[in-house]
């Protein structure tokens, strides 16, 4: 009876750590009959190490941004900063005949949407995680800082997508 | 007491509506941009917190300066020295239209009026062949507060005073651009409402 306890309790309780710490879920349901059901949920612990251990894996070259976009960073660094700090608001309205983009700031994140007769997408960037995603003064993508914000994001609905009938999720629980 | 249950409806109400109206009043300047064009149905609105637009402009002369979007200097024959000069003289002059130009095409007008400088261009429009209605008119309508010049000619050498310039914007409330075409509308203003009022008002 022990031995069982050890057997189901182990990996339950290493589940339940691992959730614990947070799962990216991505979700995707097909529409029609035949349409299937999708959902694969990714430990942020794993999406961390893999960005804790990039540097020692990954070419250099492949975690530096170009210098052209590199001059760029200080007013994207200033911009994201500002709006951080900046009271809540709708930013950007687009109307167009069969189209509407709305970019608003909610709290510390910026919401994108955008909505058309086939589709309606809805983006949620979280300010703090795409400060941290801009790289430093040297242009090296800082990934052990994103790997550590990427756990702020808890509880965040990132990508919504629906598509006539098929619907993509993708949200960090 | 149906009577009281309105009533007390009623005062909710009220109480309510001011936090309504407020919930857009931020305290903050935002510049709005609106955009309308008739022919594409197109509407295109942007809201920015003036603090954004300073982090924009702070972090961005020497890019814009770059490429080649600020010409002030020898290059053009015009110092910064004898704009300096050429405004102070403008101030003591008081209220005055600086410039007038009247042609086929256009009308400009420039002039101070209290602490504004306003300039106003109409672009004729052309007319139509074969019967087809004029086209081409075209309406702008600058306003610039006299203490943003100030403030952005208080720099030294061949520079303007971009934080100072900032700063006195931040102040600014109300239209600082109107254009107004055949096909669209552009509208440039300042106020502390975090969204904008439906088109046309």
């Amino acid at each position: 009876m022990a031995k069982l306890a050890v057997i189901l309790g182990v990996p339950i309780a290493l589940l339940a750590t691992v959730a614990s710490l947070g799962v990216v879920i991505v979700d995707v349901r097909e529409g029609g009959p035949s349409g299937s059901h999708i959902v694969v949920p990714v430990p942020l612990v794993f999406a961390q190490a893999a960005l804790a251990l990039a540097p020692a894996v990954a070419p250099e070259e492949k975690l530096r941004i170009p210098d052209e976009a590199l001059e760029h960073m200080g007013l994207a660094r200033e911009v994201l900063e500002a709006l951080a700090a900046a009271p809540d608001g709708e930013l950007v309205r687009v109307e167009e005949r069969d189209e509407l983009v709305v970019i608003t700031k909610e709290g510390r994140s910026l919401r994108v949407h955008v909505t058309s007769d086939k589709e309606n997408v809805s983006v949620n960037v979280p300010l703090h995680l795409a400060l941290q995603a801009l790289p430093d003064e040297h242009g090296h993508i800082r990934t052990a800082a994103l790997a550590g914000a990427l756990s702020s994001v808890r509880f965040t609905d990132l990508v919504d997508v629906q598509d006539g009938k098929d619907h993509v999720r993708v949200y960090v629980w | 007491m149906r009577k009281s249950i309105l009533a007390g409806v009623g005062l909710l109400a009220l109480s309510v509506l001011p936090a309504a109206t407020a919930a857009a009043q931020t305290g903050t300047a935002w510049l709005h941009v609106r955009v309308e064009e008739a022919k594409e149905a197109t509407k295109v609105a942007v809201n920015l917190p003036m603090t954004v637009v300073e982090a924009i402009l702070k972090a961005s002369p020497e890019m814009i300066e770059k490429h080649g979007k600020i010409h002030f200097g020898e290059e053009h024959g015009l110092k910064m020295a004898d704009i300096r000069k050429a405004w102070k003289a403008l101030a003591q002059a008081g209220d005055a239209e600086l410039v007038t130009v009247e042609s086929e095409e256009e009308n400009v007008r420039v002039m101070r009026k209290g602490d504004l400088v306003q300039v106003f261009v109409d672009n004729k429009p052309k007319a139509g062949k074969d019967g087809k209605p004029a086209k081409g008119s075209e309406e702008v309508r600058v306003e610039v507060p006299v203490s943003l010049v100030d403030a952005f000619l208080s720099g030294e050498g061949e520079e303007g005073n971009f934080e100072a310039a900032i700063a006195e914007l931040q102040k600014r409330r109300g239209d600082i651009v109107r254009v107004k075409d055949d096909d669209s509308n552009v509208r440039v203003w300042i106020d502390e409402q975090n969204t904008q009022p439906p088109a046309g008002k």
